[in-house]
């Protein structure tokens, strides 16, 4: 396997940035919402997923791109404000696992509505095809995409991490991701957090929608259901209660998958979610709070 | 004027009863203390008053008007703070972080209070600003619970045990800041099981038993263990 | 004594499996289908019951028992010379191996167990949310092995050739078994000490209660069954491992909540009523006749509708529709048990 490296070139590499970017957004997206609502959004694939539809839609009528990407942004966060209402809020008082099971059952309703309305071929989201052309550098050619992911990834990161860090709402999220309960005797507007989660989730998933959908144009009703998977696995490897070890953990899992898929061949790579879950098992059993947190107790028994 | 009037207060936890039929006032520039042994329903009447313990009959008035019923954010953001039992500051932020987070409970009033305040009254804070909270000792956190509480510039501060597990001279430290903390105008109700200094230092200290008030104390009665025991068993 | 009057808990599940069959029997050939699948769901929504509703543990997991029972059973029974055919990947041992169906179905509850307890032993520590993604990462293994490895099995393709042993007996026969199964072994002091942990594990733990002891063994147990309803499943249908993972794993899930995942009646009746819903809807993507209006919807509707009532559920009654009680008739008051209640409360 260490030959294989061998087979390491630019445009490899940048690929796999560009992996372990969508998907450390995607990462963040879920353990925003994790922090502060304890909730394991098992459905944001399928927030993706409508997203992804609406930006073939903006295709399919010729709208132009940047109007296809604010339709596909409307779609997703209301879809998103939808979910959190309907389901998750009456379902607040209950255990984490039971709010798994429901978000499961959401992402079984989504994915077989889209495959009521839009059958199992689905639609194709074409316009962003022209970032799969590569830019050529010094001889080297690497896709657009790849380029482009990694840049808005790091610079929707860098944003969040601001956000998080120097105001004060960042700060009340923070602290009811650390301490609900108490948050709220100091005031901190549990609504407001919560919201405010969701709606920097929802941004994220779209974010990741369009990036995705230019590797994967054909849409379907399991669009982004693996990535949705193994992103899950990262989080939980990373942290699930703290968002930098989560997108972390996001990136490694993308990165890995991007890198290894690239330079191994099938047969040897094809295991490899196998390794990936296997890891995710020993963290829970040996670091419940992830690999990257700082060690300690958690007020949570995870 | 009363800041805080409580009355006739029921607390009731699925089939037991935390609070019964409890009526206390706590004034501008005043401490009442709230003593009692273990599971006298002393952190439940706090709870009750900042809205997150389930209140049955009663009622609680900030200022005359009634607050029974709002959100604990709502409750805080209009004055009323709390200084949790264990003190429950966040032990990854910083300092400066914990005490910022009791900004957010202040609303229109900018006058007084704020970081500066809680700095004056413990400078152990502004010495470990940027640390991580949880690297405090017990007695620095518990001043900088009362920091961050006192940061949303509140006319009623709330105290849920804040001696316990600290040392004699640190629970100095603190009684002394409480102190100041009157004079300085607010309202403040002092829940304690360490009865003698708290009947010591409060203006009239209520003794609660099985969610019940059994006995009001002054400053006087500091020494009468007598009183104060047969109040606990009776 | 005791015992006589528990019995309705056990007849009650069981007399609805036995009219599933024969009303089954009654049927066209083209419904039998339907009945038999409901059948063979029975099982595996009871082997799920006995772990999750017993210990209150989530687990996604129990599909890959299903589906590594159906491995075993499958792998075993297609004839040789279809093998080398269909399955050319296959190693020597499994190549040249045979069992007949009984055989079959032992070995494959056999395996269920043995892989159920090799994975309990590490993750029966675990509770909660860490216990649910755990054995989701579980199937992921499973799936994943099973669709890339060649030497043991069809890998992305569907099994073809396997004999075709599960009819109304077999199936009902199945059901029953893994019905039985459960009452027994909630009967028995283990199914009451790991149901004590479910309701209070502090007071079960100085009761000296030891919970993974008690998880480990009713998670050995639900596999034993997962794998034995896998080789039923297998003996009736061509199945492939995409029907073996995340679908199945969410509509038994749905079953077993809707019916109401405290009970073992809530296991059964939940699959019977939820699979009959989602027949219904299956059969209407080819056009069915309702009350003499003609009804088609498209694919994916089934599991829509289940989707939408699991959720329905778990929002407004989460205990399901038995509420978690089993079956039981209404008990004759008898005059001194009043007595001394009345008693007990001045």
């Amino acid at each position: 396997m260490i030959l294989a490296f061998a087979n390491l070139s630019w445009p490899v590499f940048a690929d796999a940035l560009a992996l372990g970017g969508i998907y450390a957004l995607m990462a963040v997206g879920i353990g925003l919402v994790f922090g502060v609502l304890r909730l394991v959004n098992f459905a944001y694939g399928q927030l993706m997923m409508a997203g992804a539809f609406a930006l073939a839609y903006g295709d399919q009528w010729g709208l132009p791109n940047w109007l296809s990407i604010l339709f596909c942004f409307g779609v997703v966060l209301a879809l998103s404000a939808l979910m959190d209402r309907l389901v998750f809020r009456p379902l607040r008082t209950h255990s984490p696992a039971v709010m798994l099971v429901a978000t499961f059952a959401v992402a079984f309703v989504l994915q077989n509505i889209a495959l009521i309305a839009w059958g199992s071929f689905g639609k194709t989201a074409g316009s962003l095809a022209v970032w799969q052309a590569p830019w050529d550098i010094h001889g080297v050619y690497i896709r657009k995409i790849a380029i482009i992911a990694v840049g808005t990834a790091a610079l929707c990161l860098l944003l969040l991490q601001l956000l998080l860090t120097r105001t004060p709402v960042g700060l009340q999220m923070r602290a009811a991701s650390m301490d609900f309960r108490t948050a709220r005797l100091l005031g901190v507007r549990a609504n407001r957090v919560i919201g405010g989660a969701v709606l920097i989730s929802g941004l994220l998933a779209g974010v990741a929608t369009v990036m995705l959908s230019v590797e994967q144009p054909q849409i379907t009703s399991t669009w982004a259901l693996p990535e949705t998977i193994y992103v899950l696995m990262g989080v939980v490897l990373g942290g699930l209660n703290r968002p930098i070890p989560a997108t972390l953990g996001g990136f490694t899992i993308g990165f890995a998958f991007g890198l290894l898929g690239g330079i191994l061949p099938s047969n040897q790579s094809q295991y490899l979610p196998s390794f990936i879950f296997a890891a995710v098992i020993v963290v829970l059993l040996v670091r419940p709070n992830g690999l990257f947190t700082r060690g300690g107790a958690a007020v949570e028994r995870v | 004027m009363t800041a805080l009037a409580v009355e006739k207060l029921s607390v009731r936890y699925g089939a037991v009863e935390a609070v019964r039929g409890l009526s206390l006032e706590v004034k501008p520039g005043q401490i009442v203390g709230l003593i009692g042994p273990n599971g006298a329903g002393k952190s439940s009447t706090l709870h009750a008053i900042m809205g997150s313990a389930p209140v049955v009959g009663g009622d609680v008035r900030l200022d005359g008007s009634s607050i029974l019923g709002r959100r604990p954010e709502d409750v805080a953001r209009r004055g009323v703070a709390l200084v949790p039992e264990g003190r429950r500051i966040f032990g990854e932020l910083t300092v400066e972080e914990n005490l910022q987070l009791g900004l957010a409970a202040r609303t229109k009033r900018l006058n007084g209070g704020g970081l500066a305040g809680a700095y004056e009254l413990f400078p152990i804070l502004r010495e470990f600003r940027t640390r991580h909270a949880g690297a405090l000792s017990g007695g620095q956190q518990q001043q900088l619970a009362i920091g961050r509480a006192l940061a949303s510039d509140p006319s009623v501060l709330l105290l849920d045990e804040p001696s316990l597990g600290l040392a004699p001279k640190i629970v100095d430290v603190v009684f002394e800041a409480l102190s100041r903390i009157r004079d300085a105008g607010l309202a403040v109700l002092l829940v304690e099981q360490r009865a003698q200094r708290t009947v010591a230092l409060a203006d009239e200290s209520h003794v609660l038993a099985n969610g019940e008030l059994r006995l009001t104390l002054g400053p006087q009665d500091a020494g009468d263990t007598d009183r104060l025991v047969k109040a606990y068993l009776a | 004594m005791n015992q006589a009057r528990r019995l309705p808990e056990l007849l009650a599940p069981a007399l609805l499996v036995l009219a599933t069959a024969l009303l089954g029997l009654e049927v066209s050939s083209y419904l039998q289908t339907y009945f038999l699948d409901t059948l063979v769901k029975v099982a595996i929504v009871v082997a799920l019951y006995v772990f999750i509703g017993n210990s209150g543990v989530l687990s996604f997991g129990t599909i890959s028992f299903v589906a590594v029972g159906a491995w075993t059973a499958g792998v075993l029974t297609v004839p040789e010379d279809q093998k080398r055919i269909t399955m050319p990947g296959l190693s020597h041992f499994l190549l040249t191996t045979n069992v007949g169906n009984a055989a079959s179905l032992a070995l494959a509850a056999g395996v269920g167990a043995v892989f159920a307890l090799a994975v309990g032993l590490p993750l029966m520590r675990l509770s909660g949310l860490a216990a649910g993604i755990a054995t989701f990462a579980v199937l992921g293994i499973t799936y994943n092995v099973l669709t890339n490895e060649q030497k043991i099995g069809p890998g992305l393709n569907a099994f073809s050739a396997v004999p075709q042993t599960t009819g109304m007996w077999q199936a009902a026969g199945g059901g029953l078994i893994c019905v039985g199964a459960a009452y027994a072994y909630q009967r028995t002091r283990f199914g009451r000490k790991l149901r004590a942990t479910r309701e209070d594990a502090a007071a079960a733990a100085a009761a000296g209660i030891s919970t993974y002891r008690q998880r480990l063994l009713a998670f050995t147990l639900s596999g034993a069954l997962a794998g034995f309803a896998g080789g039923l499943y297998v003996h009736l249908l061509p199945l492939q491992v995409g029907n073996l993972y995340l679908d199945l794993t969410f509509i038994t899930l749905a079953m077993l909540i809707v019916g109401g995942s405290g009970s073992l009646l809530g296991a059964v009746v939940g699959t019977l009523a939820l699979n009959g819903v989602y027949s219904f809807f299956t059969a209407a993507t080819n056009t069915v006749d309702v009350l003499g209006w003609h009804l088609t919807v498209p694919a994916g509707t089934a599991e829509m509708v289940l989707g939408v009532l699991m959720a329905v559920v778990l929002i407004l009654r989460p205990s399901g529709i038995t509420g978690g009680r089993e079956f039981s008739l209404p008990r004759r008051r008898r005059p001194v048990a009043d007595l001394e209640k009345a008693r007990a409360t001045t």
